[in-house]
């Protein structure tokens, strides 16, 4: 039987695609994520994850071009089935810009020691879920954190 | 997030203040090879006791900084990370390839 969850939008906005603002968004992110009730660390790997994720959207959806918009939402899903306190943070974070290879949110081995190509695994080691989607010339990336005993990291 | 240096017997010490992210990394890693190539320091001992945060850009400074380091035949020392960047210098598994010391003390005295 699927679990029926309660939906509820906590964040949403629209920023330009200028890494200046990169702070701003972070302070939000991390403010919400110990608003939510995640532990210390959590906090700044959700962050972390979120503005590696604004990153890569600069970098090579956007091509470092600084004014096109990034559409940033966050969601927090609570279990209605369950009295426990599980459920999860959903991150929507949706561009405008080129179409990415699946190739490369595999990110790349450790065993090197060069410089670039973390952002995506520091996407990966942070969050439980990352699903990637292109639809009407837009990417969408959805990033989820479990809370409580669902399964958090 | 500001960038000074200062000196200390051979080494340089780079101290940063502020956040290293995609905006201002590249200034972080002129600031490190400027210290390495033209300054010709035997030690570049980096101080990020102020550095409350760090992405991949921040990081792939300080690995451009290692390796630069390696062929001059230098030292390259990190101290002072705080919890996020001892966190994601141990998610890229990068933690073990530096030297990396608690505070400027035991980063100057080896």
């Amino acid at each position: 039987m699927a679990r029926s969850h309660r939906r509820n939008l906590l964040l949403e906005f629209k920023v330009p695609s200028d890494p200046k603002l990169l702070s701003v968004v972070r302070s939000a992110v991390e403010k919400l994520a110990e608003v939510v009730g995640l532990p210390e660390g959590e906090c700044r790997s959700v962050t972390l994850a979120v503005d590696e994720a604004l990153t890569n959207i600069i970098r090579h959806a956007y091509r470092n071009q600084r004014d096109r918009p990034i559409e940033v939402s966050c969601w927090c899903l609570c279990s209605t089935a369950s009295r426990r306190r599980a459920g999860r943070l959903e991150f929507l974070l949706v561009d405008r810009g080129r179409g990415v290879e699946p190739s490369q949110l595999r990110g790349r081995p450790l065993s090197q020691v060069r410089p670039g190509g973390l952002g995506t695994h520091f996407i990966r080691a942070s969050m439980d879920e990352v699903e990637y989607k292109r639809s009407a010339g837009r990417n969408r990336l959805r990033l989820v954190k479990y809370l409580g005993k669902e399964g958090s990291r | 997030m500001q960038i000074s240096t200062r000196q200390s017997g051979n080494a340089t010490i780079v101290d940063v203040q502020g956040d290293i992210d995609l905006y201002n990394s590249p200034e972080v890693r002129k600031a490190l090879l400027e210290a390495l190539r033209e300054k010709g320091a035997q030690r570049v001992v980096v101080n990020l006791k102020a550095v409350r945060y760090i992405d991949s850009s921040g990081v792939a400074s300080l690995v451009e900084g290692l390796k630069v380091s390696r062929e001059l035949g230098s030292r390259f020392i990190l101290f002072g990370l705080s919890p996020a960047a001892r966190e994601v210098l141990e998610l890229s598994r990068l933690i073990r390839v530096f030297e990396v010391f608690e505070n400027e003390n035991e980063a100057l005295g080896t």
